[in-house]
């Protein structure tokens, strides 16, 4: 009896040793700097619950190369000076194991060189073209604008247009004066050249603008056939409202718009969104269907309540997710942490993740542009629920995504 | 004796400073100290118009910013060498000063705050629209690959700014302690009296303001290559002159020796805050201990021990 109770104790222990010994590995720990306060700390948060979702997963799938995941990570507060301090502290104190970048151009571009000293793989999170300077072979940006970023951010709205009978010839482009805007104005600008159109209206506006009736007034009176805006969450609502007040009467309304991604807008401007043609990144329809996706966008809108963070979570956070799965993946493959190997990895593979299939060019950027461009049709106001499922924002550009077709002039 | 030991002191910091570069692999240290020490300058700077002339500057960020982008266009136009920026950052910056010294002329006061305020939002307006310096799209600086006999850039950069601190701690204390700092200090107690005194009060607000512009762009030069994406937005940012007067406000506004504490107690504090705690709560806490200190202290901490002091003697 004595022995027998021995025995059992002993496989009680062993069995327990077992079932620990993936959480009793030394951790891996990926660090970055994420902003969670501060201009861009609403995308930021939302961002990072995605990040904690996928952590989540791996884990409960035994980890990284039976390891645990762990994250180390701090507030840049959206500001790019606190940002060199923070990936030395994460890589010379804290010694991560990996690191990933933070949200935005502004600051992802600071922690480059620290990271390229180092030689570490460097999955960025919607970085516009950063790596057109540093040129480094181990930059991978999972925002799929293409392998170049500033000319095909645009190409399928004007791709749309040239489609269109009669053809469009005339153009006005508008943008707030700040980085993401001015490069995506810049881009519409050479497509419309390439394409010879009449450009017929082309300025910029403060970021500070609040009164946009005479800008769209100003272009009214310029009679454009498409009008291409570039612009910041607030100045796209406000862009929106005025092109309704003053009745623009272009055939194409939209371009780049930050913001009309985001549920709350959405919710906002209501039917004052259709037949506007703008970029997205993932929208609910039966094309862009992943697998994986449903399922984190219901782990993500479950978490995301009460945080006042994008209820939906279409635009960023399936991103945050896929680039640590692109990470994640890769260090399963290989089966290690060297950098060199992991690299040289993410550049011939083709990944499988909760935004499709990603496959990066030879600059870290998409080597396919999937700039997805989307029409608001039949939206009702007041009405959140209805952008969760499909045929709120039909797909018409690339053509394999395509999902509906589109309507033509914008103020049918 | 007092001035030798002055200056052993601030040998003796260098040669630690460089000591430190040889002992310490550690980058962070570097670069967590790069950023107390560009904010030191800025207190320093700021102190020099502020507390020894009395006249509140709003617009350090304007100064600091166009410090960073003269930079920018300098390096981007003829690929100039860091020092060599330094200076043109400090001259420009200097020469802007002396623009808001004429200013003094004609506002006093709130005025004269608002009109640097002001100032301020018209640079940024000038650089977001100079697109030779990325305008509004930011522009890039690649970190060089030269780094001296240093390790690397960053314990380079950490030098040039203790040498551009100690030289600024330097500056500020001779025209503190000399018979220009009692001037100002004349200007600061009362403007018209100081004048009927026969204080040549124009000339000392104008140098006051230039030394403080080109010492703000001192601390602006370097800053791209510390980042190596500068924007309109991040460079002109409001915090950067709500540190200004902080740190001088916190450590006391009359001694030259006030704005070094109060940097470097703000700045470290905000550096262990930002990766124990939040950066959210460092802004806080540096809000917290300016309403705290300008209400209970407001001679700042250098006013405490002197109090303190005094107090023991008698």
């Amino acid at each position: 009896m004595k022995i027998v109770r021995t025995i059992a104790r002993i496989l009680a222990i062993l069995a327990l040793m077992a079932s620990g010994s993936a959480l009793a590995q030394k951790p891996i720990k990926i660090g970055f700097s994420m902003a969670l306060t501060g201009g861009l700390a609403g995308a930021g948060k939302a961002a990072l619950i995605a990040m904690e979702i996928w952590r989540d997963d791996t884990n409960k799938n035994g980890g990284l190369l039976g390891r645990p995941v762990e994250f180390v990570y701090y507030d840049d507060a959206t500001q790019p000076a606190k940002v060199p301090a923070i990936y030395t502290k994460l890589l010379e104190v804290d010694k991560v194991d990996l690191v990933v970048s933070s949200y935005g151009t502004n600051e992802i571009a600071p922690a480059m060189p620290i990271v390229m000293r180092k030689k570490l793989v460097f999955p960025s999170l919607f970085g516009l073209a950063v790596n057109d300077e540093f040129k480094y072979n181990r930059y991978f940006q999972i925002m799929p604008s293409g392998p170049e970023p500033k000319t095909d951010w645009s190409k399928g709205f004007f791709e749309l247009a040239m489609a269109q009978n009669p053809k469009p010839k005339t153009i006005a482009i508008v943008s707030a004066d700040a980085e993401f805007s001015l490069n995506a104005a810049g881009g519409a600008r050479k497509n419309a050249q390439r394409l010879g159109m009449k450009i017929v209206y082309d300025k910029t506006y403060p970021p500070s603008t609040t009164d946009f009736t005479p800008i769209v007034r100003a272009i009214q009176a310029t009679n454009p056939d498409i009008v291409y805006v570039g612009s910041y969450p607030p100045d796209s609502v406000g862009m929106v409202k005025a092109a309704n007040e003053v009745g623009l009467a272009a055939k194409m309304f939209g371009g780049s718009m930050v913001g009309l991604q985001f549920a709350a807008i959405q919710k906002n401007l209501g039917p004052m969104l259709n037949g506007i043609i703008n970029y997205d990144f993932w929208v609910p329809e039966p094309t862009l269907d992943f697998p994986g996706v449903k399922e984190f966008l219901a782990k993500y809108q479950d978490a995301a309540k009460g945080k006042g963070v994008d209820p939906l979570g279409h635009y960023l956070p399936p991103y945050a997710y896929a680039y640590l799965q692109v990470l994640g993946q890769s260090v399963q493959a290989v089966k290690s942490l060297d950098q060199a190997k992991l690299a040289a990895h993410m550049h011939k593979t083709t990944f499988d993740t909760v935004v499709g299939k990603v496959k990066f060019g030879s600059n870290g950027e998409w080597a396919k542009s999937r700039v997805l461009f989307v029409q608001f049709r039949d939206v009702q106001p007041n009405n959140l629920e209805q952008f969760a499922g499909p045929g709120k924002r039909i797909v018409l550009h690339p053509k394999e995504w395509k999902s509906g077709e589109i309507v033509y002039p914008y103020k049918k | 004796m007092k001035i030798s030991a002055f200056w052993i002191c601030i040998a003796v910091i260098f040669l630690g400073g460089l000591a430190f570069t040889e002992v310490a692999t550690n980058e962070y240290y570097f670069t967590a100290l790069y950023v107390i020490l560009q904010a030191t300058i800025m207190a320093i700077a700021w102190n020099i118009l502020g507390g020894f002339t009395g006249y509140v500057n709003f617009g350090s960020a304007a100064f600091f910013a166009v410090g960073a982008y003269t930079a920018i266009a300098l390096d981007k136009a003829l690929g100039l060498p860091l020092p060599l920026l330094i200076v043109a950052a400090a001259v420009v910056c200097g020469l802007i000063g002396l623009g808001v010294g004429y200013l003094t002329l004609r506002l006093k006061g709130v005025y004269f705050a608002i009109a640097t305020l002001a100032m301020a939002i018209v640079l940024e307006t000038l650089v977001t629209n100079w697109t030779y310096v990325g305008g509004a799209r930011g522009a890039y600086i690649l970190t060089p690959e030269n780094h001296l006999w240093f390790d690397s850039y960053i314990q380079m950069l950490f030098m040039l700014m203790l040498v551009l601190t100690l030289g600024s701690v330097a500056i500020s204390r001779k025209l503190n302690s000399s018979r220009l700092g009692r001037g100002l200090a004349a200007i600061r107690d009362d403007e018209v009296a100081a004048e009927c005194a026969g204080v040549p009060t124009l000339r000392l607000k104008l140098i006051s303001t230039t030394v403080m512009g080109a010492m703000m762009g001192v601390a602006g030069a370097p800053y791209p290559f510390f980042v190596t994406f500068v924007d309109p937005v991040s460079a002109f940012n409001l915090f950067v002159a709500v540190n200004a007067i902080a740190m001088p406000m916190i450590g006391g506004t009359a001694h030259w020796i006030g704005p070094v504490i109060g940097a470097l107690l703000v700045g470290s504090m905000q550096e262990i805050i930002t990766v124990n705690v939040s950066s959210e709560l460092n802004v806080l806490i540096v809000g917290v201990m300016l309403v705290l200190f300008i209400s209970l202290a407001p001679q700042g901490i250098v006013g405490l021990v002197q109090k303190h002091v005094l107090r023991r003697r008698r």
